[in-house]
């Protein structure tokens, strides 16, 4: 209350600068202290003694742990996080090129989850303890036991039998002669350059991945939904307005839609974790050629400078989500924006 | 005069049914409500009251269904109505009053969007189109006469920004939009401090009168039921006990029921006032100069050079209202919190390994006992702590449930197979477990019925006595304390502003809160209200937080 609002959102950053920190140090020293040379995986059996052991001073293995990490941070700090051992091109070229391909497919499968769980779980809650509910519990756990490589694959399958063919693999038709954009987000991009069949093309591709990719996500949001429509539909609030003969659908739709948005918003911002995790299985299936499928490679090549930007980059993809989440759920609930400026 | 019938209910039967049980919760019911008349509907929790509301209003439960009889609001019965011509009726024919200001209020939405919708859909249910341009002015003066003179920052407002009492003053005004017949108030300003209820009353009355609506005020407070009504209908388990005007039902009921129910009701003053001897024993609690202070910069003062003496054996009152720092008081003594600055002494020996020289009861037995575990696992707790075990522990379980006079059968169950009453005992026995000498006592009786308050009250007098207990009640119920306490302290904003022997405070309150704050409780009798010493407008408007902006 006496505190500046921006204070605030200042500690918020400050805690989120920690927790990278953190981070880093870890998958530094994780990377490092796990069996197998890095040097000898980079240059192949072939490789003499004398020539690992060049490669491991060249990249300042015999030092300290602490010692490399610093010089690390130093340069990571100056946007250079440096070569990929295995695509011998800096990590940051190769990021750029693979990150804009995760991140509209997790955000595409964020708006599939809303798009698909909301209404579902305002529906089951409506009709609780009826048909419509049963199924939707049924759909919901569906959606979070199979895994979803599973599901992927059903969905290959199916798309298979589409009359006049549905792409399955990759994010675009090679033959639109598409030369890549300013952004890296395909649908973006094809409206920014009038590309129409660009963005089809693009919308084409992406369907399957993230509804995959969405599936468990779905059906918890169904669930925290429906519980948390169910629980304030309970409050007196609402026998208020029910008392003063205001409609069924404007109580639901509008006053308990948005009161019951927060659970889910939060969930969502766990949910990102998963999304991420999930990404590297999805990806490999669908050929997607974005991050998730970079770190697998980098991972199996003990890729150092590889695995260590892509973990950072997912880390720095859940905070920021759940930053934006946390300013969501402040702008929804005005208690949350007095609590955090106290 | 005879008047016209606006409301009459005709041999109303409801059932609630729940996992396949079926439970009749209202038996042929049968009054009525004239046009511009105050007809008051008493009872204890249970009695069917506030389900009598619902059905009138249309928002029983599902479980729910009316087996007989008919509900007429001006000659037509309501039950045999179409739904749309049901929904008209909300808000013009009769608007409720609801009884809790905060939660009536969905709390990410501002208040004005509440109103506005309300007024939007029974506009449009009377075929009026308007905009909301149109709409504000109205909402504003709706305001304006509920006495909420910043109507646009009341608009504005979230529900957690309004004080308790100007929320009510919006619920009160939500049931004036449409200028309605007839007010239904479910319990309002129960959720309130005292005297931010009165006022709330006297606003439902003026309205009431220069309006000349009808009311139909719920209530469980006779003291409420002597303020605002002429006639009351006294329920009880779902039954009609008695009807009569008010004067007659309050000085000479007719029926047992209703004579136990007013007995029970802690007279303030005359012949059937208690006054509790005073302690002439050692003093157990020594506290001078304590401060307690939260937060860390400008933070807030919640305590202020308080200085206090509690005697062994006596049971002193802490009266004030929420925010005056009573209750931290309290957890000071408990040592649940650390005192800013100032000395808290405790003069007794010190207890053996896990015993503690002070113990609390709560407020709401409800929600102080875990519904999951059964009364023996909630009272095995803290002898466990103590060390007792095996034979010792199985028969000190036995010794405190017949303390709190009840059967032992009773402790292999759950809280919700326990009525209010049983749950506080439980709460009593389980503060008495580790034989404390002291025990706070944070409204113990505020969440119970007065027939079960006064049954409660009886056991820790006993207690008391049995146990050579010291009692540090805290509370805002000033009647309930006058018979209960030995000697009293009042609290303002951290501050004590009186403190002395009961009978002498209440005979001569010399602060001009302590006044204000007894002239507020509403009384069951002419006698007491005669008694109440005098408040001007002026003390009330310096001493008193003001509800209206």
């Amino acid at each position: 209350m006496r505190h500046h609002p921006l204070t605030a959102i200042l500690a918020r950053l400050g805690t989120f600068l920690l927790v990278m920190v953190v981070l880093s140090l870890m998958i530094f020293t994780l990377a490092r202290v796990v069996p197998g040379d890095p040097a000898r995986m980079a240059l192949g059996p072939a490789a003499t003694p004398e020539q690992v052991q060049a490669l491991r001073l060249q990249m300042g293995l015999d030092q300290p742990i602490v010692v490399q990490y610093l010089a690390y941070i130093t340069k990571a700090l100056h946007g250079d996080l440096g070569t990929s051992l295995v695509s011998q091109r800096p990590v940051t070229t190769d990021l750029a090129q693979t990150v804009p391909a995760t991140v509209e497919l997790v955000l595409v499968s964020v708006v599939f989850m809303f798009l698909v769980a909301i209404p579902l779980g305002v529906i089951t809650a409506h009709y609780r303890d009826r048909a419509l509910d049963h199924g939707g519990r049924i759909l919901s756990l569906t959606g979070v036991t199979i895994p979803s490589f599973l599901f992927a694959i059903t969905l290959q399958l199916l798309a298979a039998r589409v009359p006049g063919g549905w792409p399955i693999i990759g994010r675009l038709d090679h033959g639109l002669g598409w030369q890549g954009g300013p952004t890296g987000f395909l649908i973006l991009d094809g409206l920014l350059a009038g590309r129409l069949d660009v963005v089809g093309s693009a919308l084409q591709h992406i369907a399957l991945p993230a509804f995959a990719l969405s599936m468990a996500g779905i059906g918890q949001i169904t669930r925290i939904t429906r519980s948390s429509m169910i629980e304030n539909q309970r409050k007196d609030h609402v026998l208020t307005l029910q008392s003063f003969g205001v409609p069924e659908r404007v109580i639901i739709f509008r006053y308990l839609l948005k009161l019951s948005s927060i659970a889910p918003l939060t969930i969502m911002g766990l949910e990102f974790a998963s999304l991420i995790g999930n990404a590297f299985v999805i990806e490999m299936i669908f050929a997607w050629g974005g991050f998730a499928s970079y770190g697998l490679n980098a991972i199996l090549q003990k890729d150092l400078n590889a695995v260590t930007a892509v973990v950072l980059v997912a880390g720095l993809f859940f905070i920021v989500a759940n930053l934006v989440v946390d300013v969501l759920i402040s702008i929804i609930d005005p208690r949350m924006r007095r609590k955090e400026a106290l | 005069m005879m008047r016209d019938t606006l409301l009459s209910v005709e041999n109303l039967s409801v059932d609630f049914t729940s996992y396949g049980r079926t439970r009749q919760v209202l038996r042929d019911v049968s009054f009525s409500v004239a046009a511009g008349e105050r007809v008051a509907l008493i009872g204890e929790t249970g009695s069917g009251k506030s389900v009598t509301a619902k059905a009138i209003i249309g928002t029983l439960p599902r479980n729910a269904t009316i087996r007989t009889g008919r509900i007429l609001v001006e000659g037509r019965n309501v039950l045999d109505l179409p739904r749309a011509g049901r929904e008209a009726l909300k808000g013009t024919a009769f608007s409720l009053i609801m009884q809790d200001p905060l939660s009536s209020f969905n709390p990410v939405f501002r208040i004005g969007t509440h109103l506005d919708d309300v007024m939007r859909f029974a506009d449009r249910r009377n075929g009026i189109a308007t905009s909301r341009a149109e709409r504000r002015s109205r909402i504003a003066a709706v305001l304006r006469r509920v006495q909420l003179a910043d109507a646009e920052r009341v608009m504005n407002a979230y529900p957690f920004e309004l004080s308790g009492g100007m929320r009510q003053r919006v619920l009160i005004g939500l049931a004036l939009l449409h200028q309605p017949k007839l007010l239904i108030a479910d319990e309002p300003g129960t959720a309130l401090d005292v005297t931010t209820q009165d006022e709330i009353l006297n606003l439902i009355n003026s309205l009431v009168s220069e309006e000349n609506m009808a009311l139909l005020m719920i209530t469980h407070n006779l003291g409420v039921v002597r303020k605002v009504s002429d006639r009351v209908v006294v329920m009880h388990h779902g039954d009609i006990v008695e009807t009569g005007p008010c004067r007659t039902i309050l000085s000479e009921p007719a029926k047992d029921y209703t004579r136990a129910l007013l007995d029970a009701v802690p007279a303030l003053y005359g012949p059937r006032v208690i006054d509790m001897a005073q302690s002439d024993r050692a003093p157990i609690v020594r506290i001078s100069n304590l401060n307690k202070i939260y937060g860390r910069r400008n933070g807030y003062h919640a305590v202020r050079d308080v200085n206090l003496t509690l005697r062994e054996g006596e049971i002193f009152g802490l009266a004030g209202e929420s925010g005056s720092g009573k209750t931290t008081v309290a957890r000071m003594i408990m040592g649940l919190l650390r005192p800013t600055s100032g000395e808290l002494l405790i003069d007794a020996p010190a207890p053996a390994k896990g015993r503690r020289l002070t113990q609390i009861v709560y407020q709401n037995p409800g929600t102080s006992l875990n519904p999951k575990r059964t009364v023996r696992q909630t009272l095995t707790l803290p002898l466990k702590s103590i060390g007792m075990q095996g034979d010792a522990r199985e028969a000190r379980l036995v010794e405190l449930m017949s303390l709190v006079r009840l059967p032992q059968s009773y402790l292999g169950k759950y809280p919700h197979e326990l009525s209010g009453g049983q749950k506080q005992r439980v709460a009593i026995a389980r503060a008495l477990a580790a034989e404390p000498k002291i025990l706070i006592l944070d409204e113990p009786t505020a969440a119970l019925d007065v027939s079960v308050q006064k049954t409660v009250i009886e056991l820790l007098v006993q207690l008391r006595e049995e146990l050579g207990l010291t009692y540090l009640m805290i509370s805002h119920d000033l009647s309930l304390m006058r018979n209960f306490c030995s000697r009293i302290a009042v609290m303002l904003r951290g501050e004590i502003v009186e403190e002395g022997a009961t009978p002498a405070v209440f005979v001569a309150p010399s602060h001009p809160y302590t006044r204000a704050l007894i002239a507020a409780i509403p009384v069951v009798s002419d006698v007491e209200e005669r008694e109440k010493p005098v408040v001007t407008e002026e003390e009330r408007m310096r001493f008193l937080v003001k509800s209206t902006d």
